[in-house]
Order: C-alpha cells, then sequence, then structure tokens
C-alpha cells in the first residue's frame, strides 16, 4: 500500500512526539541579508498541542522502521505496526514550506536505526545538507546524533546543526540492560563526548547538546536521576536534560502495565522544578534531595528545602544578597530583580512588594521586609505547613506550572 | 485640567511642550472630548509641529537609548490609557534620569510593565502570525491585535524570510508592512480584495493540520493548559485551530 505525504506525516510525527525537547532557544541571532531562516536566541513556539506542550520545531522521524527491541518504544522491531520512511528531499521540501508560513521554527530531525547506524546517520545529514546547502536555510535544526554512528558523521552533524542530542533513555545501566539490550550507557554518551570534544577544538564553545531520559518506568529515586543531571551539567556536556514520564505503549514483564499505569506527570513536574533549581537558582543536589530519597509531592522542592532549613531563615529582603533572595520560596529570578531594583529607592515593607506584584502567598513565612514579618505562625515547621495547605498551596494546578518546562524555553 | 489631544504622537509631544510651558496642572489626558464635562478645566492641544519638535530633540539629548525605546514602546499601547503615566515619565527623566528606575513610583512601574507586556505579545506573534502563500509567491499574513505591533513584526520577517515578498496585514488598524525588492514599509490600506491564493495553499494547510494533531500525546490531554499558552484571541487566524 502507498501512503501519501499525510499518512506519513501522520504516522512519523506520531512517533517522534514521545521526544520531550522541543526548544529552539539558546542559539544566535545568525540572519543572512537575502537567505531563507534565522535562529532566535529565545527560541520561539508557533502553536500549543492539546497537551499543552508546545510546537516550535517540525519533530519528525526520517523513518520508524527500527533493527532495535527497546521495550519501552513504540517503534521497537518486535511491535506490529505500519512503517514508512520520508526521502531527505520530501522532508527537506516540508520543512522549508512550513517554515515559509511561521508554522515552525525549524527542523527537530530523529530516526529509527534502518539497515544500520551509519546508513541512518548519513539519511539525517542528507536532509541536513540539502536544507542548508541547497535551500541556504539558516533555520534552527536539532539533530539526533545516531549511537554508534562513526566519528566522521558525527563530526558533519555538529557542523550543519545548532543543537545534537543523544538520549540516554534510563536513568541507570543497570534499567538500561532490562529495558533497552541493544543499548549501554557508554554507547548512548560517546557521541555527545565526541561532538563536545570536536566542537571545542574548532572554536573553543561546545555545541549546544541535551539528552532525555524516561521516568517512572524504572526503579530509580528521584536523588539518583537528579545526581546524573547534575554530573551531566557539571562537566558542561549538556544544556537540557528533559524529563519523560513514562507513558505505557508496550506490554513487557519489566514495564508497568500499559491499562494500569498513568504516566507520573506530577513526579516529573517536580523533576523540572529542580532540574531549575540546579540550573538557575545555585542549588546542588544534594541540598534538594538526601540519598536515595524522592522530592516531595505535596510541596515544591525550593518550599521543601526550605521547611527543612528552617534555622537560614527569615530572610531580611531589604538587605540579602540576590543568591540568597532566590532562595526564598514564592520567589523566582524576576521578583528578586524586581526587589534589587527597587530597594536602592526604598526601604521595602510587605506592601511595596505586593505593588511590586510579588506574591506574598508563600513567600510571608520566610521573610521580613522592614518592620513587617508574619507574626502569627513563627517559624516551626509543622505550622508553616499547616498555613501553606490550609491557603490551598498544596493544590496542584497546572495553568500555574512552572510554563517553562512545557516550552522548553527559559 | 483635562487635555485633549488627537492621540498622535506628535500631538504628544506638542502636549508635552504644552504642559512645561505654560505650566499646567494635568487631572487627566483624553483623546476624545468627553460626553459632560462638570466642574473640571478643559483645554484642546493642537498638534504643532515645531512643538513637537523641540521636545522630540530634547528627548533625543536627554534620554538614553534604550528609554526613548521605550517611550515609542508605549506609544504602540495604543489600547491603554498610558497617557498620564508617560508625561510622569518624561518629566522624572528630565529631571532625574536615575530616577527612573524606581518602581516604586506607582507611574514608573505601569511604564516597565507595559513595556513589558508589549514585548512578551509580541514574542508571541512572532511564534502565532501564519502566512498563506499567494499565487504569485507573495507570503500574506492577517492580524488582529491588541496592540500595534506590525513594526516589529516587519522587522522580524524581514530578517527570516530572505527574498521571499510578503504583506502583514493588521486588519482591524487597516495597515500593513509590505516587503518586496522594491520597497519596505508600513502604508495604511482602505480597502483590500481577497486574494488568490496559490494551487499548494490547502495542501500545505492540510499537512500542518495533521502534523498538528499526530504531535499530540492523548493520555496528557489537557486543553485548559493548552487554553493558558493561546488564548482564544490569538486563534482566528491560526488554521490549526479551524475546523
Amino acid at each position: 500500500m502507498k501512503l501519501t505525504t499525510e499518512d506519513k506525516l501522520s504516522l512519523l510525527a506520531g512517533s517522534a512526539k514521545y521526544d520531550v525537547s522541543c526548544s529552539s532557544s539558546g542559539s544566535e541571532n545568525n540572519y543572512k541579508t537575502g537567505e531563507l531562516g534565522c535562529a532566535h536566541t529565545s527560541g520561539i513556539c508557533h502553536s500549543f498541542t492539546s497537551d499543552g506542550r508546545c510546537v516550535s520545531l517540525l519533530k519528525v522521524l526520517l523513518t520508524n522502521v527500527c533493527i532495535y527491541d527497546c521495550a519501552y518504544c513504540i517503534n521497537r522491531v518486535s511491535n506490529d505496526t505500519p512503517r514508512t520512511a520520508f526521502t531527505p528531499r520530501e522532508l527537506a521540501d516540508l520543512t522549508i514550506n512550513f517554515y515559509k508560513r511561521n508554522y515552525i521554527e525549524g527542523l527537530f530531525l530523529s530516526s529509527g536505526i534502518i539497515k544500520n547506524e551509519d546508513h541512518t546517520m548519513s539519511l539525517l545529514l542528507q536532509t541536513l545538507r540539502i536544507l542548508r546547502h541547497e535551500y541556504r536555510f539558516n533555520g534552527y535544526i536539532h539533530v539526533k546524533l545516531i549511537p554508534g554512528a562513526s566519528k566522521e558523521l558525527i563530526e558533519e552533524a555538529t557542523l550543519l546543526a545548532h543543537r545534537v542530542s543523544s538520549n540516554i533513555e534510563l536513568p541507570s545501566s543497570k534499567s538500561l540492560a532490562l529495558l533497552a539490550p541493544d543499548k549501554t550507557k557508554e554507547k548512548l554518551l560517546s557521541p555527545l563526548k565526541h561532538a563536545r570534544d570536536i566542537t571545542m577544538q574548532r572554536n573553543a564553545k561546545p555545541i549546544s547538546m541535551s539528552t532525555q531520559m524516561i521516568i517512572g518506568a524504572t526503579s530509580e529515586s528521584d536523588f539518583e536521576i537528579l545526581k546524573l543531571s547534575s554530573a551531566l551539567y557539571d562537566k558542561a556536556l549538556l544544556k537540557r536534560v528533559y524529563y519523560s514520564a513514562y507513558i505505557a505503549v508496550n506490554n513487557h514483564k519489566h514495564l508497568p502495565v500499559p491499562e494500569l499505569s498513568k504516566p507520573p506527570l506530577l513526579r516529573e513536574h517536580r523533576l523540572y522544578q529542580a532540574d531549575w533549581l540546579l540550573r538557575f537558582y545555585g542549588f546542588s543536589y544534594n541540598e534538594i534531595l538526601s540519598e536515595n530519597q524522592n522530592l516531595d509531592i505535596q510541596f515544591d522542592p525550593k518550599t521543601f528545602w526550605a521547611l527543612s532549613n528552617l534555622h537560614l531563615f527569615p530572610i531580611d529582603v531589604n538587605h540579602a544578597p540576590k543568591e540568597i533572595l532566590v532562595r526564598i520560596p514564592g520567589i523566582g529570578l524576576r521578583g528578586t530583580e524586581k526587589i534589587l531594583q527597587a530597594r536602592r529607592f526604598k526601604k521595602l515593607c510587605f506592601e511595596d512588594l505586593v505593588q511590586l506584584k510579588i506574591s506574598l502567598k508563600k513567600a510571608r513565612y520566610f521573610i521580613i521586609a522592614g518592620k513587617d514579618f508574619h507574626r502569627s505562625s513563627s517559624l516551626y515547621t509543622e505550622k508553616i505547613k499547616l498555613a501553606l495547605i490550609h491557603q490551598g498551596s498544596n493544590i496542584i494546578q497546572p495553568t500555574l506550572f512552572d510554563t517553562s518546562i512545557y516550552t522548553g524555553e527559559l | 485640567m483635562i487635555l485633549l489631544y488627537n492621540g498622535s504622537f506628535e500631538g504628544f509631544l506638542s502636549l508635552v511642550y504644552e504642559v512645561y510651558y505654560e505650566k499646567i496642572q494635568v487631572s487627566s489626558i483624553v483623546k476624545k472630548m468627553p460626553e459632560s464635562l462638570l466642574f473640571e478645566r478643559f483645554h484642546e492641544i493642537f498638534t504643532d509641529e515645531v512643538k513637537s519638535r523641540k521636545v522630540l530633540d530634547a528627548i533625543t539629548k536627554h534620554f538614553t537609548k534604550e528609554q526613548q525605546h521605550t517611550i515609542f514602546n508605549i506609544f504602540l499601547c495604543d489600547s491603554r490609557e498610558y497617557e498620564m503615566a508617560l508625561l510622569e515619565y518624561i518629566r522624572i527623566g528630565f529631571k532625574n534620569p536615575k530616577e527612573l528606575r524606581n518602581i516604586t513610583n506607582p507611574s514608573l512601574f505601569y511604564i516597565q510593565n507595559l513595556e513589558k507586556e508589549l514585548l512578551c505579545f509580541v514574542h508571541k506573534m512572532y511564534g502565532f502570525t501564519r502566512f498563506e502563500e499567494l499565487e504569485d509567491g507573495t507570503l500574506y499574513a492577517k492580524i488582529e491585535t491588541k496592540f500595534n505591533i506590525i513594526p516589529f513584526l516587519g522587522d522580524h520577517f524581514c530578517k527570516r524570510l530572505g527574498k521571499i515578498p510578503f504583506i502583514v496585514h493588521d486588519v482591524k488598524r487597516a495597515l500593513a508592512f509590505v516587503k518586496n525588492d522594491k520597497l519596505r514599509e508600513i502604508r495604511s490600506i482602505a480597502a483590500f480584495d481577497t486574494p488568490t491564493f496559490s494551487s499548494e495553499e490547502e495542501t500545505f494547510k492540510a499537512l500542518w493540520k495533521s502534523f498538528f494533531k499526530a504531535a499530540a500525546v492523548e493520555s496528557r490531554y489537557n486543553p485548559k493548559l493548552q487554553q493558558s499558552w493561546v488564548p482564544l484571541m490569538y486563534r482566528t487566524y491560526m488554521s490549526e485551530f479551524q475546523e
């Protein structure tokens, strides 16, 4: 049966959608007169699908044919699903036509493994070559490095794309052996290391890279997960780690049963919050969690940390330095900026903070502002917890979620 | 005293001139004559080229580039009543430029927030604007927006569309940014016939819609979250949201 382009697109976008990354940020303004396309420093979301996730890139697989048999994956060889493939030309044309109409910011290209690793990587590169050389397309391109592909191909990918990635899939070698017998941690990380090294040689600045871990399919604790992320950030290997709540698509003896399991969205959300604390708030993983601990479900990681470290509070908003201000529950980076800007002109009290549209809902229990502090509940963990719960901060409202999680942008 | 001006940038600069040189105590600034005037005194500002030029020169001299941008940007927020706050901003800027960063002053905080709101909105529209291809290859986008953001969109798409001619048409304000190999300008559009689209247009719209549908993960279905990201007012010209 011959499939139409529309059928192929539905199939290959449907197979790529479980990849979380969609961000198009972090690349310089690379505009060239008269040429098509240009990246935007902060990335741009072009739409949002009915699951509330952003569409920034044309995220598709080149093919969903795959020789691997990873237990969690919808495209594993042992699944009986319809298989198809784009030609590099078809995909390049589609990208250009979507880009012109401002549907997308660029292309996110991944693939199942067809024939072998090198053959697959070559097909991906061929698509990129058409876009970059023939169409002179400067828009954003994110391409998956195929673990096991040769070094020359990896190197070419780093020349053609804005961002490359390789998913480490599961947080430990043990889980990988159990669920993805064709992959090892070394095999998954080696293209990333290689890409970093060669781009460093070229221009001292490593290419932007990201990875993804599946959460909730295996038994690792949040502590182990954050420790791993933190190590990847520290080595300057990665710009982003994405966490993907496990969505059961297959039956497997080592996996949760599809009919009985829901994706652990709240856990995923807490992990992203903790990830933000690592990257932007100056926390280290062992401040957030202790050995084998999981993130608290009731409280966000920063509030949870503050409740366990009440001896550091209350904090005087008129005098505390920036790195301390950002640690106050309920006050984020923007709130901190406003406080720093405003306190040069005036000693701030609670009312001033409200005027500056800084929410005191959580923060009031943890700060002193001039003569103001929260008098009715003294600094005892249980009392503050009760007070926080009483005013509803334990209820998770999706609309209040840290929005950047879904957009992939800052 | 209530001041009436014609809503134009030059009109506002003339207003600033008179407030300074006639030492007017301003109680409010309006663009339209109020229906009933009770006890307030009332004064109409006539747009004056010389006066507005003088004020503009003074602003260019006294304010930093960034602050000048703020003043122009606020003017694009034409659905808001920013006049009193902007007058205050300019006054403070002439008196003591350092004070402009004092966001504990409600007028200055209002200006800072309004500019942020504008830039945020512009950023959203960078993503949500949709072009359709016309017969002759020109890309044509219609927009209906709360602020006048045509200048931003024009610059943005000039950078990314290369040599492709395009038009961004602000339907409500009857303005259009037009770019082709001969010109690049903002024009007012009195009447506009429905254009003829290229033969491929429907095909790509259909492809885009099926991609959009296929990219959603069913088990994470969350239309509320989707709507908080793309409120209904943005959806008018986004084909993926049309049946």
